[in-house]
């Protein structure tokens, strides 16, 4: 169970990590959000369900539960919100 | 509280994340207008959410777990409010 919780974790800062990267190197604007939007949250997925089966306690899991349903539901609004920002901003240079 | 995880593990997750909160900063400081600091900004809130959840596991304390959630909606209510800002001066 230590092994699995382990790999959990050191999985989802690899998935963090690797977000960070795409949002300092990648060329555009779009291509920055599709790093951020959905590679941070699979890496917060994997870093909740490590935590949870850590603590193993009922708490935990709910709270756990609560986080992954508000990152997964809010992450896409959030980028909608922010690409519509922008398309109303620079019409011309969307593609 | 049973499962033993090696420290080594901790720390390098630790040092992952923080490097992704380095890059996050980096983005936020030479980004192109608004919309690039904007992401960044979704970018350093979620990381500092995953570091408080690392933090929770090295120190023990299962009531750091309390933090996400609310980073987690605070963090979309500032995204959302700032675009709608931006989107309504835009026109």
């Amino acid at each position: 169970m230590s092994i699995l919780v382990s790999i959990l974790i050191l999985a989802g800062a690899i998935f963090v990590f690797l977000a960070a990267l795409g949002t300092l190197r990648f060329s555009s604007m779009l291509s920055r959000m599709h790093a951020t939007s959905k590679a941070l949250s699979f890496g917060l997925l994997l870093l909740l369900i490590g935590v949870a089966i850590f603590f193993n306690s009922t708490a935990v899991y709910v709270k756990a539960i609560m986080v992954i349903a508000f990152v997964y539901l809010t992450a896409p609004l959030a980028a909608h919100a922010i690409a519509k920002a922008r398309s109303t901003k620079h019409k011309d240079k969307m593609h | 509280m049973s499962i033993e995880i090696p420290d080594i593990v901790i720390y390098i997750a630790m040092a992952l994340v923080l490097t992704a909160l380095l890059f996050g900063l980096i983005r936020l400081i030479i980004g192109p207008g608004v919309s690039n600091r904007l992401v960044a900004f979704e970018l350093i809130s979620l990381t500092i959410l995953a570091f408080i959840l690392l933090l929770s596991v090295a120190t023990e304390e299962a009531i750091y777990t309390d933090i996400p959630v609310i980073i987690a909606l605070v963090s979309f209510i500032g995204t959302v409010a700032i675009s709608t800002y931006l989107k309504q001066k835009g026109k």
